[in-house]
Order: structure tokens, then sequence, then C-alpha cells
């Protein structure tokens, strides 16, 4: 089999961006809607407040594995 | 904490709260993942069992994500 | 600029790193490069602009005063006011300086013949940070106790017993290693990406233009100007957004010291 194309050099460097997308899709949903939900009705901004760090601590810890991957499987 | 009632908490004192968990968010998670997938590199190392690195760092992020749920989500 | 795009290859080559290397500018003293030239200047300007602004202030502002006190009250408001409470007045001549030396820095890196961010070498911004932290340690042990300062730190009350164990580490490393890493690797990341970009698409546009102008590179060089444009207004808002971010990060470790934790 010929190889057609090829992507060479440090795979980890890309393996973290494409790691990248998901959690800054999330972080934008997170708090899109956390700041619509604040623009209407701002007297539950405690509550909101609370969910939105919930929410963005779960999707942060995916970035930062992301992060961490390639040294886990040594380069 | 300043006072607990709900009239009382002024704008800068929620932001104050709000930026302090922020930042400290991926602080936590980072700490979490070196400390306890450090220890279970290094554990890994002394057994020869190549499985206990990525363990150590799910238990890292999973008590990391406890700490910010205990410290500032209730 | 010129030196690195005197090639005789004919194919583009991006600048790297050899963008950093920068020599001496007197051949004697090693140490006296561009980037320690820009600091000083940036020191300069920072003092220029202070002293012009606050030496002599009237009630009513006018000239440079104005712009002064519209930097002061930005500062105070955002950045010392949120974190420092009623302290804040007493250290605002600590975040003021950082704001707007960090900002001085950043903004070297669009100023034309000048063109190299300062933070963008990573001592500089260590230096800066490194002397937060020392100011945050000893801040912290003077109001806290020496043990309680890390007794507060490590075991926040509100956590079920056992569970301080496991946790105790991750806080101590948290707010002893991880943050001030953060506090420095934040502005020198940000500016040394912003630097290789800005030189990329500027010398895609001089080669494609200039060095070798061929019908169909031309389009090319085109599109690497009008992105070298875009890229130095996304930069310039990033390099005063990083400044703010460095000097509210400051004000939060300081106020974290005055006030325990709760």
């Amino acid at each position: 089999m010929n190889v057609i194309a090829e992507v060479s050099g440090n795979i980890g460097s890309i393996g973290y961006g494409l790691a990248t997308l998901g959690p800054g899709i999330g972080v934008g949903l997170i708090f899109g809607n956390g700041l619509q939900a604040i623009a209407r009705q701002p007297e539950t901004y405690g509550l909101i407040r609370q969910n939105m760090l919930l929410g963005f601590v779960l999707v942060e810890a995916l970035a930062l594995i992301g992060l961490v991957a390639p040294f886990i499987y040594g380069l | 904490m300043p006072a607990m009632s709900e009239q009382e908490r002024r704008p800068e004192s929620d932001g104050r709260d709000f930026a302090n968990a922020a930042w400290s968010v991926p602080s936590y998670i980072l700490s979490g993942i070196i400390l306890y997938g450090g220890g279970g590199w290094l554990l890994s190392r002394w057994t020869g069992v190549a499985v206990f690195t990525p363990i150590g760092v799910i238990v890292g992020v999973v008590l990391a994500i406890y700490l910010v749920y205990r410290k500032y989500g209730r | 600029m010129k030196a690195l795009t005197v090639l005789a290859a004919d194919e583009f080559k991006a600048p790297g790193l050899e963008l950093f290397d920068l020599p001496p500018i007197i051949p004697g003293v090693a140490w006296f490069t561009k980037p320690v030239l820009l600091a000083l200047l940036s020191s300069l300007l920072v003092i220029a602009f202070c002293w012009s602004a606050f030496a002599n202030p009237k009630l009513v502002p006018r000239g440079i005063q104005n712009i002064g006190e519209v930097g002061y009250t930005f500062v105070r408001d955002q950045v010392a006011r949120p974190f420092l409470g009623k302290d804040a007045d007493r250290w605002m001549g600590l975040l003021l300086s950082l704001f707007f030396l960090v900002w001085i820095w950043n903004l070297m890196g669009v100023v034309p013949f000048l063109q190299f961010p300062v933070a963008s070498h990573i001592a500089f911004p260590i230096v800066l940070a490194v002397s937060i932290y020392v100011l945050k340690i000893y801040l912290g042990v003077k109001h806290q106790g020496g043990i309680g300062y890390f007794k507060n730190m490590m075991f926040p009350p509100g956590l079920p017993k056992p569970i301080y164990l496991l946790l105790a580490p991750i806080e101590f490393l948290s707010n002893m290693i991880v943050a001030p890493f953060t506090h420095a690797v934040r502005l020198f990341a940000n500016m040394f990406a912003g630097h290789i970009i800005l030189a990329f698409f500027s010398a895609v546009g001089f080669w494609f233009l200039f060095e070798q102008l061929t019908p169909l590179g031309a389009p090319v060089g085109v599109v690497g100007v009008i992105m070298t444009i875009a890229m130095t207004g996304f930069e310039m808002f990033i390099q005063f957004l990083q400044a703010f971010l460095f000097a509210l990060l400051a004000a939060m470790y300081i106020g974290g010291s005055l006030h325990a934790e709760h």
C-alpha cells in the first residue's frame, strides 16, 4: 500500500489540539446559557453561578486530561 | 464569608467569590493530576505494572472535582 | 526581519525560534540586548506617565491627568476593590504599576521598529510572578501566623474529616506551586505565541509579494498582509487583556493572603 499523505512530527501536540475542540464547545455552551439565564432572571444569580461552576469543572477536567495524556502514554 | 443573607451580598464580593472559584478550578485539577498521576507513575515504576499511571490520573481528577464541588458548590 | 528572509532557497521558510535570539546592542556588553533596552524604556515610560499625570494633581483634571485618572479608576474598580475591599487604596501603587508596566511591555510588540514583546522572554514574567509569590507568602504568614496560614489554606472548613488527608496535598500543591507557575507562564505563552503569529503572517506577506513575486503567489501574499493587519488588532486586545489578568491575579493572591479563605 502506497503512502499518499502523512503527518509527521510530535503527535502529542496534534492530539492535544484535537482534544481542545470538545471542551471549547462545552465551555461556550455552559457560560452562554448561564449568561442568558442570568439575564432572564437576575435574582437567581447565586444558583446559576453554582451550577455553572460545577459544569465548568467537569469540562475543564477533560481538557486538562487531554493536555497530560501524551505524557502518560510516554509521548 | 460576607453575610449569608442575600440582601447584604454586595456585587463586589460576588465577583470576588466567583473569580476565586473560576481560577481555582484549573489549578486544583492540574495539581490533582500532577500529584496523584505522579504517585501512580511512581507506583507503576515500582511494581512494573504500567496501568497505575492512568489510574492515578483519574483518581486525581475525581478528587479535584470533588474538592471543587464541596468547596464552591453548596 | 530582513535578515530572516534573505534566503537563497526557493521555498518559503516560516520563522521559528530564531526570532527570540537577539544579539547584544553594544558589542562588548553581552547582557544588553534589545529586550533589556525595551524593558528599561518601558520602565521610563511608566515613570514619566505617572509622574506627569499625578505629580501636581488639580481638582479639575486637565490633559494627561484625565488619562491617568481613567487608568487609576479602572484598576481600582476592576482589579483592586473586588479582591481587597477596604484595603484597596494601600495596594493601588503596586497594582497600578504592575498593570501599566505589563501593558507597555506587551505593547512593545506592535510598535513599528521596536516590535518585540518584552514578556516573550520568560525571565521577565518569572521575576514579577516570583515577587508577587514571595509577597503573598510573607503577607499570609504575617496576618495569619506561620502555622495558621498553611492550616487555613490546606484545611478549608466544611469538609468531612477523612477527606482532608486526600485533599490537603492538592490544596497545597495548587496554591504553592501551580499558582505562581501559571501566573508567569500565562503571560509568557500568550506573548510568545502572539509574536510568532505576527512574524509568520508578516513573513508570508513579505515573501510572496516582494521576495518571490509570482502570479500565483501574489494572492497568498495579499492574504498574508490582510491577516497581519487582523492579527495585529487581535494581538493588541490580547495584550491589554493579559496585562489586566496579570494585575487581577496579583490582587487575588494578595487578597487571599490578607483575608483568610473561608
